[in-house]
């Protein structure tokens, strides 16, 4: 089914991807106005022996080509080097951070890939209410994350105090978050879904079906929905894209802990170790979704025999 | 169809496919034929009058705006609205209706603008990379894999932490996230024009290659370039507003909706008018732009598949 | 379907999505949430410390968080009069440049560590290793040469000049005495670990989320003024971070936490008339907010600019509308909560539009541009005022935007520009500004040395920003730091406060003030002198 050679090319080619990142990073920071020492020692004024001392230890004083070679060598040992603001190392930065996030981003998928299936089945083909709930989905994909977080929150926790106003604790915690996160990809979800069942529920086999006697129910469940699910495989990559993004806010307006919260802290106070850690690490993740990906689409042939669905 | 070998047919819905990573929802191309038999006009219409709205807004907000955006009031701070101020006043006393107003420009350049610059350098380097060979080529698409290998946002705020907070480099930062679409897009395009019928033919006329490529270039390529733009530059002005939001937007006092809402959310319970109101500006900003753009795009698909 | 069963089929489609990711993911419930606190205080504060070691983070929550691990070898009371703590009494040399304590005695680290002459020894050569790194405390005591173990319970202190101030600086959290066993143990790693004999001992930090203080069972030595004596009421501390005001606020509103710091000014009102909840407030000692105006270039090293800027911003209003009568304007460089603040300045210097206009016009700015500003000689009259957006709590990117749009009522363009830290310190450093602000949190007014004295500019890693030189304030501010006469020291700074406003060689915008939030059930939280809470005495009553 997966032809070697393929499947080699395509993980030089993710390889080659996280490889460019992690240059296009170093860089990138080298090329930063201001003085990056002085960023990390913060708000106050340090002294210049204690900007010099801070400079030699983190190596900044020497060659660009120097200063290459050991990050490219500390990366191959997968040492991301130690966060500025955190003192610690960045691995385990991302390490300590990363559950909450997948915690998140999970269960604001689930969400987002049931309320659409839901919202798919139901309007597909039916115009009238297909009208509403599209507008409805495009008024939640054109409101930002940030805002929905801010009314939920002042809502449904400050006032009538249904959920907790602190992020971090349990499943309640992560009602809110989830929602909001969810909202921003339901609408793109369920339309992808739709068009596809639509256009399953105009195929042959659809009729042959209903001919059959299958119920509306039945079919919409067992032939179009099937049908409709597969490309939205093809989304992962970009859902991955908006979780964590969208993480970033979502974390910070709910005051949760996790890799966006930490992503946004980093940028802010310009922690380099932390935001090239977070880089290559997103780098990475991408370029296995996307492989994966790829290999899903090689095992499950796009051209699906419809008949034995049917 | 595999989710990267960008072949020109996978580039031409390359903001529908999986490689639309830009933090950019892919917004799926409806039927046409369905769609416009379905498309209210009446929505379109009023999406098409708040779209004229905001542009006005930004293109001359004293028009509109019955006070300065910046004259502060501090006596009459965080007031509901009505009396005086239709949208009430936030912290400092200064008029919300009259800071949404003037927002606008802020707000929309940075969606137009970032999208803009998208399609202009995603343009020249797609055609660029179809032209100049595979060498070329081939390092050009590598570069796109690597600026898609990160979230939009996350892009976005690498760039911020390169060049700093503000309008400008905002613009840029979210530009820079939406450009490997385009230039996929532009790519593609130009890819299937070169190896066209038509261009094969010229040459076989012994007419000059490089000039019937460019002459079927724009006509062609330009459109579906159109059609991303135009459902792009609702998420620009998203990301913008979320940029702002996260004080990495347009610095003070010039007033933007992100950095407004940032500003109005502590103030939610006892003074909901701050940061309620341009909230709904983005939201209505945004679903207008999409609606009209949505309807762009099916007039554009139409003349398209017709034209092919 | 009907739509509400549409709605009730996504709503239990939603909670069954969760529950199902939490399954897959684990979910739990953590501390913090709900009962069973078993008589642990929940606190929530905004930001996470970088570092728990009070000698090398410059920040204030670090010393906030530290003042209930460490203690200090003297304490300070709430009129600026120095007590014993750790050290039960002190001699200082005729010339002002050796100090000796004597120790407490019986007095354990956490780790079981004695206290000795050593252990105090130990903290001060730590303070100043380079190695250390220290980005605040190592400047406070930059006199210091050495110290000396006379005998286990007497240390001996030498420096280099006189310095009054001292015994101040040694009182604070900043100089919270480590145990030695644990510097040497955790060399490199003190951020981390914190060891010392406080009413509480550090129990786990977990990033992002809390850190939790556990009770120190062998606590004596609680310093004068405590309400009991022996170990804290509490079982221990549990201090939650919660960066958003909201969120902070809802958390204590909603009984998740039990205090919660940094109550935004606008909730105050709220938290006053709320049942069950109070507003503990304690006004902070030091340089209020205050804006530095670069004296060294045009146009503001014209002090007519200087008062004209000065009286032509409504500071009363927009303190009030800003901090909803939390906070205070300020008068003067030196709060009013720091000994030796001079009352004398209050009201010296109202608004007055009118009079701005005058000195504008003597000082020659009296054209107009089309967007109203005034001008000389085709040049606008412009200020560049950089700001670090990290360093904006409080609202105080509004509040400059508010002084931005009262100067431009005056035709002043004050340019109010957010630059991230290294460009910001480029600025600053490069004195290419025309206004810099910044409070200082200090029990001490040797504050006002740091801002104005010559020799304390900001490459020598003072707050002297824009190298004000001024002989006359030089003379006073040194002298101050040197006598120990309470008497003369008031006059002095009296004298120094009276010339800055006058010289307006900087702008005091409003006095900050410690908001917590405590539940009812929250009793006996108490603050020390720089206004830092303190949960010794803190219970929780059912």
């Amino acid at each position: 089914m997966l032809p070697l050679r393929w499947f080699a090319r395509r993980l030089l080619l993710a390889a080659t991807v996280v490889f460019g990142a992690a240059n296009a990073v170093f860089f990138a920071f080298r090329l930063l106005p201001g003085d990056p020492v002085r960023s990390m020692l913060g708000s106050t004024n340090p002294t210049p022996e204690l900007v010099e001392q801070v400079r030699h230890e983190l190596a900044l004083d020497e060659p660009l080509a120097v200063q290459y070679g050991r990050f490219m060598r500390r990366l191959f040992t997968g040492d991301l080097g130690e966060s500025f603001q955190l003192q610690q190392p960045v691995g385990e930065v991302i390490g300590d951070q990363l559950w909450p996030t997948v915690q998140l981003a999970t269960a604001a998928f689930a969400l987002a890939l049931l309320a659409a299936v839901t919202l798919a089945v139901l309007t597909a083909h039916r115009p009238r209410v297909r009208r509403i709930v599209s507008t409805l989905e495009l008024v939640a994909a054109s409101t930002p994350a940030f805002w929905t977080g801010m009314l939920l929150l002042a809502l449904l926790s400050f006032r009538w105090k249904w959920f907790p106003a602190m992020g971090g604790s349990g499943a309640v915690g992560l009602v809110l978050p989830a929602v909001t996160l969810a909202a921003g990809l339901v609408g793109v979800f369920s339309q992808v879904l739709r068009e596809e069942m639509e256009r399953a529920l105009e195929q042959p086999f659809v009729l042959t079906a209903r001919a059959r006697g299958s119920g509306e129910t039945a079919i919409r469940l067992r032939h179009a929905l099937r049908h409709g699910l597969i490309p939205l495989v093809t989304l992962a990559g970009w859902a991955m894209g908006a979780l964590f993004g969208g993480a970033v806010v979502v974390e910070s307006v709910f005051s949760r802990q996790g890799l966006g919260q930490v992503t946004a802290g980093a940028v802010a106070g310009r922690d380099l170790p932390v935001v090239t850690g977070m880089v290559l690490v997103s780098a990475l993740a991408f370029a296995l979704i996307n492989l994966a990906v790829d290999v899903l689409y090689r095992i499950v042939d796009p051209r699906i025999d419809e008949r034995s669905i049917g | 169809m595999t989710a990267s070998q960008a072949g020109p047919a996978t580039d031409a819905t390359g903001a529908t496919g999986p490689t639309g990573a830009t933090g950019i929802a892919p917004v799926p191309r409806s039927r046409p034929v369905r769609a416009a038999r379905r498309g209210p006009r009446a929505g379109l219409a009023l999406a098409g009058a708040v779209v004229a709205v905001a542009v006005l807004a930004a293109v001359a907000p004293e028009l509109l705006a019955p006070r300065p955006p910046d004259t502060i009031d501090p006596v009459n701070a965080l007031a509901g609205p009505g009396g005086g101020h239709w949208l009430g006043t936030d912290q400092l006393g200064r008029d919300v209706l009259s800071r949404i107003v003037h927002g606008a420009r802020t707000s929309l350049l940075i969606g137009f603008g970032a999208t803009a610059f998208a399609v202009v350098v995603g343009s020249l380097l797609g055609v660029f990379a179809a032209a100049a060979g595979r060498a070329v080529d081939q390092i050009l698409m590598r570069a796109t894999d690597i600026l898609l290998a990160f979230p939009g946002l996350m892009l976005s705020l690498v760039v911020v932490a390169v060049l700093g907070p503000g309008t400008a480099n905002a613009t840029l930062a979210i530009g820079a996230s939406l450009l490997p679409g385009f230039l996929r897009l532009a790519r593609g395009q130009a890819l299937a024009i070169r190896d066209s019928d038509y261009v094969r033919a010229a040459v076989v006329i012994g007419r000059g290659r490089g000039s019937v490529f460019v002459r079927h270039l724009l006509p062609n390529a330009v459109p579906p370039l159109l059609v991303l733009a135009t459902v792009n530059i609702g998420s620009a002005v998203i990301a913008g507003s979320t940029l702002s939001f996260l004080g990495l937007g347009p610095q003070p006092p010039s007033p933007e909706w992100g950095a407004m809402l940032a500003e109005g959310r502590d103030h939610l319970d006892t003074a909901w008018a701050a940061a309620v109101f341009p909230g709904l500006a983005i939201t209505v900003t945004v679903v207008a732009v999409t609606v009209v753009g949505r309807a762009l795009q099916r007039r554009i698909d139409g003349r398209d598949g017709h034209g092919r | 379907m009907s739509p509400r069963r549409h709605r009730t089929v996504i709503r239990r489609a939603l909670l069954s999505a969760i529950a199902l990711a939490c399954v897959a993911t684990g979910c739990g419930t953590g501390p913090g949430g709900g009962d069973g606190r078993d008589g642990r205080i929940v606190y929530a504060v905004d930001t996470q410390p970088d570092c728990l070691d009070p000698q090398i983070s410059p920040y204030d929550v670090t010393a906030a968080l530290g003042r209930n691990i460490f203690d200090s070898l003297v304490a300070m009371d709430a009129d600026g009069r120095i007590g014993p703590w750790l050290a039960t009494s002190w001699q200082i040399s005729r010339d002002g440049r050796t100090y000796t304590f004597r120790l407490r005695e019986g007095v354990r680290f956490h780790d079981g560590t004695a206290l000795d002459a050593a252990a105090v020894k130990a903290t001060l050569d730590h303070t100043v290793a380079p190695q250390t790194k220290s980005q605040y405390a190592a400047g406070l005591i930059s006199m210091y040469t050495g110290a000396t173990a006379v005998d286990a319970r007497t240390v001996r202190v030498a420096l280099s000049r006189p310095y009054a101030p001292l015994l101040q600086v040694l009182s604070t959290a900043t100089f919270g005495i480590q145990s030695p066993t644990a510097l040497r143990a955790n060399r490199g790693r003190t951020c981390l670990k914190p060891v010392g004999s406080g009413p509480f001992v550090f129990a786990g930090w977990a990033r992002n989320r809390r850190i939790e203080l556990d009770r120190n069972p062998n606590y004596a030595w609680a310093p004068a003024g405590v309400d009991h004596q022996g170990p804290a009421w509490a079982a221990g501390l549990t201090v939650e971070f919660i960066p958003e005001a909201a969120s902070r606020f809802g958390a204590l509103s909603s009984g998740q936490v039990d205090v919660a710091s940094a109550v935004p000014p606008s909730h105050t009102g709220r938290l006053r008339h709320a049942d069950g909840f109070r507003l503990l407030r304690a006004d902070q000692p030091g340089a209020p907010y205050t804006l530095l105006l670069n004296v060294n270039r045009a146009p503001l090293d014209d002090v007519r600019v200087r008062r004209a800027l000065q009286r032509s911003v409504r500071l009363d209003a927009l303190v009030k509308a800003l901090y909803s009568g939390a906070y205070d304007r300020a008068w003067s460089t030196l709060t009013p909560a720091t000994t030796g603040y001079a009352a004398t300045t209050e009201g010296s210097w109202p608004y007055d539009p009118d009079e701005a206009a005058r000195l504008l016009d003597e000082a020659g700015w009296t054209g107009r541009d089309e967007d109203g500003y005034r001008t000389k000689g085709g040049t606008r009259l412009t200020l560049h005022w950089p700001y670090m957006t990290s360093l904006m709590r409080d609202q105080r990117a509004l509040l400059g935007q508010g002084i931005q749009a009262e100067a431009k009522r005056a035709g002043i363009d004050v340019r109010f520009t957010a630059l991230e830290p290294g460009a910001y310190l480029e600025k600053a450093l490069g004195r290419d500004a025309d206004i810099l602000a910044f409070s200082w949190n200090r029990a001490e007014p040797d504050i006002m040395r740091s801002y104005f004295d010559s020799g304390q500019t900001g490459d020598k890693g003072g707050s002297n920003a824009f190298g004000i030189s001024d002989p006359r304030l030089d003379d006073w501010l040194r002298e101050a730091s040197a006598t120990r006469d309470p008497a003369r020291r008031a006059v002095l700074y009296a004298q120094a406060q009276s010339r800055v406003n006058q010289q307006v060689l900087a702008l005091p915008v409003y006095a900050p003030a410690t908001l917590v939030g405590a539940a009812d059930r929250v009793r006996g939280v108490t603050f020390d002198v720089q206004a830092y809470p303190l949960f010794h005495d803190a219970r929780l009553e059912d």
